[in-house]
């Protein structure tokens, strides 16, 4: 096999690449499973938030220099913003552009071009606003071995995404399984009708999905800025390889798409090692094409949402 | 009017504020890499901010007083409006009309400058051609296809191969008007493969499977150097030219001759559409959009269907493509990138989905727009001396504002088909469906 | 639209022509006689001016109107000129537009540009057709003047005059001999990777391995590369055991790639050409990540050359900001335009101007500007670039460094 030689080093980015994915995933996945809507703007949801990180700690660390706990302060600090900026930018996206759309029963067509024109809306506004050129995140984490994993040294930078996407991904599982919260968004997933018949406040419910949502994906936006620069079409690959993980694992699915995270992103850099890196997105279309050709419900099958 | 009348008219122009805000921020300057805050302050200037919210208000009170309008003139238009649809349904007016604007497409380009030709070839005439294909698809048919412009990098490839111009060499050296059918051909293949297994799943799968479909297309244009020669592209695509009877005449790369021979195929085409829309094909496609299980049930099989207008769709974008390289004579993989896929579909959503004139329509007044802002950038306008507040860059910023609005305000598009208008009203009701995506967000699955 | 177009168009004939010049107030260049000193000529710029590359484009601009501004200002010809700019975003398929705004305006005789190689592909045949001369002061494409277009010149060297001197300087006199070779997929890309890889071997190095990682969606809007790319690239120049990485592409990537292969603990040496030649490469990598990356340009460093102190004070004041990258290349091809139209008289046409710029020799501030049989520059010089405390820090001309 071609990528023996440097197999944990390429493992360990993989599983980097799929913790980031499974918390973009997450928001497709919930979203699709209250509104059968695939949220095309939701990779803007984690370019907001990757902004958001990055103007907060940019201000707080100013010209110093901070290391130790007051850098790891900072990192937590820029990804809580992070989080916040795509849970309003996710909530303002479904009031503004979603919401009047429901009322009136549009065509799902229209939800599908009204999710195509916020993307391009939120991320040419960025691009205004911001510059057109990417930034750069200032350097808090220290890139020293911390201990390593057959060849490869394993850093804060990757302590930090599996942690934290761990613990995320851990108090999604269980809001949706034992809250009130939760019951609410699996009832209006599996009918909305019945569940507002039953007093379930349905716009509430959607509202509160766009925001955890947002969280998630605000939050990936800023751990993937820190390894890499924020910049306003930063959302577009991310996102798209998200999506295609939330259909590898079922949409819908929650697990699923933690599942269908890790899977595309380890697979896409053990592939690349065999073949050149610029057949990348090829791989992660092929597999998306493929998957949904001969299991359209994906790996774990659709739960949360209906398998209409 | 009372003062609780007025107060409420008052109280609902509050909204434009924020949209007024949202305004200035739109319009105001580029910002500037390592200084976040400095277009939003800029923005925020009073003189700036003042104009947006002003601007905002009276498109506030434009709204309003519509909504507001008296019986009478309400009246008075829907006369108007049915007396000229009593007058246009009368066959030789309407052939008159095709007729005048016919004539008017083709004195066209004697009436503006060079770059405007090209403008009229490149960006309108292509792209309206793109649209009147892609309008099968999403208008006919209801399918929601976001790959749509790698047909149209199939064709152009295609044609680029049989005229020599890869590093791959064909067999034959062919005519433009033969590699045309090729390449035509090709992209219906391609249509069909793509779309056989992908037609069978939900609706908006198929977006996401197209989107794919074009980002691997435009890969395998980048890194199959030895077949497509890369991102360097193919230089040296001939051009059109005919050699019958002793006739030998080439187009070359003149913009008139290329846009009288695009409006002839245009021409062709939407006569073809037009036959195909009133068609036994036609009404299975407008049943599959309203009720896709009653069309089954009634025994007409919608994956056949849908297949067919993906693969109509595909062709009709391949033989654009056919046109685009061999009038630039060079093609790069950087000319089909997804965001060409989106502005064509931008395109028929604003001229009006499953219309005929509505794409064409869309892709003129878009991509003059466009076309516009690009010319005439930072310069005033000729006449009025305001200069336009809306630089080249930002162009996308307005074409995704554009689709919010029209989706909440005017989904039908600019001019509609009178069908897709009703579905569309019908479906808001909660009869039947308007597209073959699915049944509407958040009403129970039938 | 205006009216002078209408009638023009409608009648492409010399008559609509003379009588359009015989009106007045037109800037027609088309009519014969006289050099009155109320009539204009325009010189051309294509390039790109908003998008991605707008910086880069926009400083080429200002050099071409500052060239142009002082002509007029010292009356160096017996009219007066003016500057036409026509946006192409530095894309293949805005190429032909902004060509046929160039061509349709009769009163431009010469045109700098195309900036960038994809464009003047596609706008080639149609300056040739208009025999309209077209002097790119940045295109570095190599194959772009084996493509017979007739009015092309390219007044800058191309990748072949970057790419083999970047290969001798990293492996014999930096002593780098296992080389990490990376492109972006980017035709730039791809043609200098392939003019370094050539010489490694010739310099007596050899290629480690090397790898195509596309411009990533971050950087460049609608591509196809994911910036979860760089990490697993660090993985492989480092499972390489190369001593150094060449990087061909743009600045952004490059930034990442740097970030990414620093994080990863490799310490090589980092190397780039002309288009990462850009101080937001050492933000974007991050100052420390940058540092002692060499980079190599055609564009030489105006502000350490001599000649340039009036070039930037009077950019500086004209245009309040420093010169960029090929600034001062622009301004060199715009001057060189304006010495061949002295010796055309008072009323240049578009032929005699192609004709008469082949033969051209004119010493600029950045290079001599003198053209072989094949539009290329006759002496082609690449320069050198060291980032050394987080600030580009030039070495020397890559020629007299490699010797």
């Amino acid at each position: 096999m071609c990528f023996t030689s440097n197999f944990w080093s390429l493992t360990i980015d993989g599983l980097n690449n799929g913790f980031l994915y499974a918390l973009i995933a997450l928001g497709y996945t919930l979203v699709y499973g209250v509104l059968q809507l695939i949220n095309f703007a939701h990779s803007e949801v984690f370019m907001s938030g990757a902004f958001g990180g990055l103007f907060l700690t940019q201000a707080l660390v100013g010209t110093g220099n901070p290391t130790g706990w007051t850098a790891g302060g900072y990192v937590a600090v820029g990804t809580l913003m992070g989080a916040v900026v795509g849970a309003i930018v996710a909530f303002l996206l479904e009031r503004v552009a979603y919401r009047p759309l429901r009322r009136r029963h549009a065509p799902r067509l229209a939800f599908l071009i009204t999710a195509i024109g916020a993307s391009y809306f939120l991320f040419s506004l960025a691009g205004h606003l911001f510059g057109r050129d990417a930034y750069g995140v200032p350097d808090l984490l220290s890139h020293k071995s911390l201990f390593s994993i057959g060849s490869r040294n394993i850093q804060e930078y990757d302590l930090l995404v599996a942690g934290s996407a761990i613990a995320m991904l851990f108090i999604l599982d269980r809001i949706v399984a034992h809250t009130r919260l939760g019951q609410g968004i699996r009832a209006v997933a599996q009918d909305a009708e019945t569940a507002s018949l039953l007093g379930v406040n349905i716009d509430r419910v959607i509202s509160q999905t766009f925001i955890i949502g947002g969280l998630l994906g605000g939050a990936a936006g800023f751990l993937f800025g820190i390894g890499s620069s924020v910049g306003y079409t930063m959302g577009f690959v991310p996102g798209l390889k998200a999506f295609t993980a939330a259909v590898l694992g079922g949409i819908g699915n929650i697990r699923g798409a933690v599942l269908g995270g890790l899977a595309l992103g380890l697979v896409e850099n053990w592939g690349v090692t065999c073949v050149r890196n610029s057949w990348r997105d090829v791989i992660a279309f092929g597999i998306l094409v493929l998957v949904l050709m001969f299991r359209p419900t994906g790996l774990l099958g659709e739960r949360l949402g209906r398998s209409a | 009017m009372n003062q609780t009348q007025l107060l409420e008219r008052g109280r609902r122009l509050l909204p434009w504020v924020p949209a007024g805000v949202l305004l200035a921020v739109m319009t105001g300057p580029q910002g500037r890499v390592g200084q976040p805050g400095y277009s939003i302050s800029q923005a925020m200037h009073p003189g700036h901010l003042f104009d947006s919210i002003a601007i905002a208000l009276v498109a506030g009170v434009i709204v309003q007083l519509w909504g507001a309008r008296p019986a009478q003139f309400r009246d008075t238009v829907a006369q108007v409006r049915s007396e000229t649809r009593r007058i246009y349904a009368r066959r030789e007016i309407r052939l008159g009309v095709y007729a005048v604007l016919l004539a008017f497409a083709i004195l066209l380009p004697h009436m503006v400058g060079a770059y405007w030709q090209e403008i009229l070839v490149d960006k309108i005439g292509i792209f309206a051609l793109l649209a009147v294909g892609l309008n099968v698809v999403v208008g006919f048919a209801g399918l929601l296809d976001l790959g749509y412009i790698a047909f149209y990098a199939i064709g152009a490839y295609v044609v680029a191969y049989f005229t020599g111009a890869l590093p791959v060499q064909p067999p034959f050296i062919l005519n433009d008007f033969y590699a045309l059918i090729f390449a035509v051909a090709a992209a219906m293949i391609a249509g069909l493969i793509l779309g056989a297994p992908t037609l069978r799943l939900r609706g908006d799968y198929l977006a996401i499977v197209t989107l794919g479909f074009g980002e691997i297309i435009t890969i395998l244009a980048v890194n199959l150097d030895s077949v497509t020669n890369g991102s360097r592209g193919a230089p040296g695509i001939t051009s059109f030219s005919v050699h019958v009877f002793g006739i030998n005449y080439d187009w070359g790369l003149s913009q008139v001759p290329y846009y009288y021979l695009l409006l002839a195929f245009a021409v062709i085409i939407m006569v073809a559409f037009a036959m195909l829309e009133n068609s036994r094909v036609g009404r299975a496609w407008t049943a599959i959009r309203e009720d896709e299980v009653a069309a089954q049930a009634c025994g007409i099989p919608p994956v056949k269907y849908k297949l067919m207008a993906f693969a109509i769709g595909a062709s009709t974008s391949g033989f654009a493509g056919v046109l685009y390289a061999a009038k630039i004579s060079f093609i790069n993989p950087s000319s089909f990138t997804v965001l060409f896929s989106i502005l064509v579909l931008v395109l028929v959503i604003f001229g009006g989905m499953g219309s005929l004139i509505g794409p064409i329509a869309g892709a003129a007044a878009i991509q003059w727009f466009f076309a516009y802002v690009q010319k005439h950038d930072g310069a005033p306008i000729p006449g009025i001396g305001v200069k336009i507040p809306i630089r080249p860059e930002d162009i996308y910023l307005y074409v995704g504002a554009l689709l919010i609005v029209m989706m909440i305000f005017r989904p039908q598009g600019i001019i509609p088909s009178k069908r897709r208008a009703r579905e569309i009203g019908m479906a808001e009701q909660g009869i039947g469906g308007a597209d073959a995506t699915g049944a509407p967000i958040g009403s129970p699955v039938s | 639209m205006d009216t002078k177009h209408v009638v023009r168009a409608a009648l492409p004939i010399a008559v609509g022509a003379v009588l359009l010049a015989g009106c007045g107030g037109s800037s027609s260049g088309g009519g014969g006689g006289g050099s009155s000193s109320g009539k204009t000529f325009t010189i051309g710029y294509q390039g790109p001016l908003s998008g991605g590359n707008a910086a880069l484009g926009i400083n080429m601009n200002n050099g071409v109107k500052l060239a142009v501004q002082q002509a007029n200002d010292a009356k160096t010809l017996p009219y007066t000129l003016k500057v036409l700019s026509a946006d192409d975003q530095g894309s293949a398929d805005g190429s032909p537009p902004a060509a046929q705004k160039e061509i349709g305006d009769s009163s431009v005789i010469a045109v700098v540009g195309p900036a960038f190689s994809g464009a003047s592909d596609a706008a080639g045949k149609i300056y040739g057709q208009a025999n309209l001369l077209m002097a790119t002061p940045s295109a570095t494409l190599p194959a772009l003047t084996d493509e017979g277009f007739p009015t092309f010149y390219r007044a800058v060297a191309d990748d072949f005059a970057q790419g083999p001197p970047d290969a001798d300087y990293l492996v014999k006199v930096a002593g780098k001999k296992k080389i990490f070779l990376i492109d972006d997929t980017t035709d730039y890309g791809k043609g200098l990777a392939s003019a370094f890889k050539g010489e490694v071997a010739k310099a007596g190095g050899s290629i480690a391995g090397s790898d195509s990682a596309p411009q990533t969606s971050t950087c460049v809007p609608g591509a196809t590369g994911s910036t979860s790319q760089y990490p697993s690239e660090a993985s492989k120049v480092k499972g390489s055991g190369a001593d150094a990485v060449f990087y061909a592409g743009y600045y952004c990537d490059f930034g990442l790639l740097a970030k990414a292969i620093r994080n990863a603990g490799y310490t090589g040496q980092l190397m780039s050409g002309d288009g990462s030649y850009d101080s937001h490469y050492i933000s974007g990598a991050g100052a420390k990540n940058a540092e002692g990356t060499l980079l190599s340009c055609q564009c030489s460093d105006i502000a350490s050359n001599p000649k340039g102190g009036d070039f930037i004070t009077a950019y500086k004041s004209a245009f309040g900001q420093d010169p960029g990258a090929y600034s001062a290349e622009a301004y060199d091809v715009t001057n060189a335009i304006i010495g061949v139209l002295k010796g055309l008289g008072g009323s240049p046409t578009r032929a005699a101007v192609v004709s008469a710029f082949g033969s051209v020799d004119y010493q600029g501030l950045t290079k001599e500007i003198t053209f072989g049989a094949d539009h290329n520059l006759k002496v082609q010089t690449a320069f050198l670039y060291k980032v050394v405390s987080g600030k580009l820090k030039y070495l020397g001309d890559l020629t007299s460094l490699t010797k």
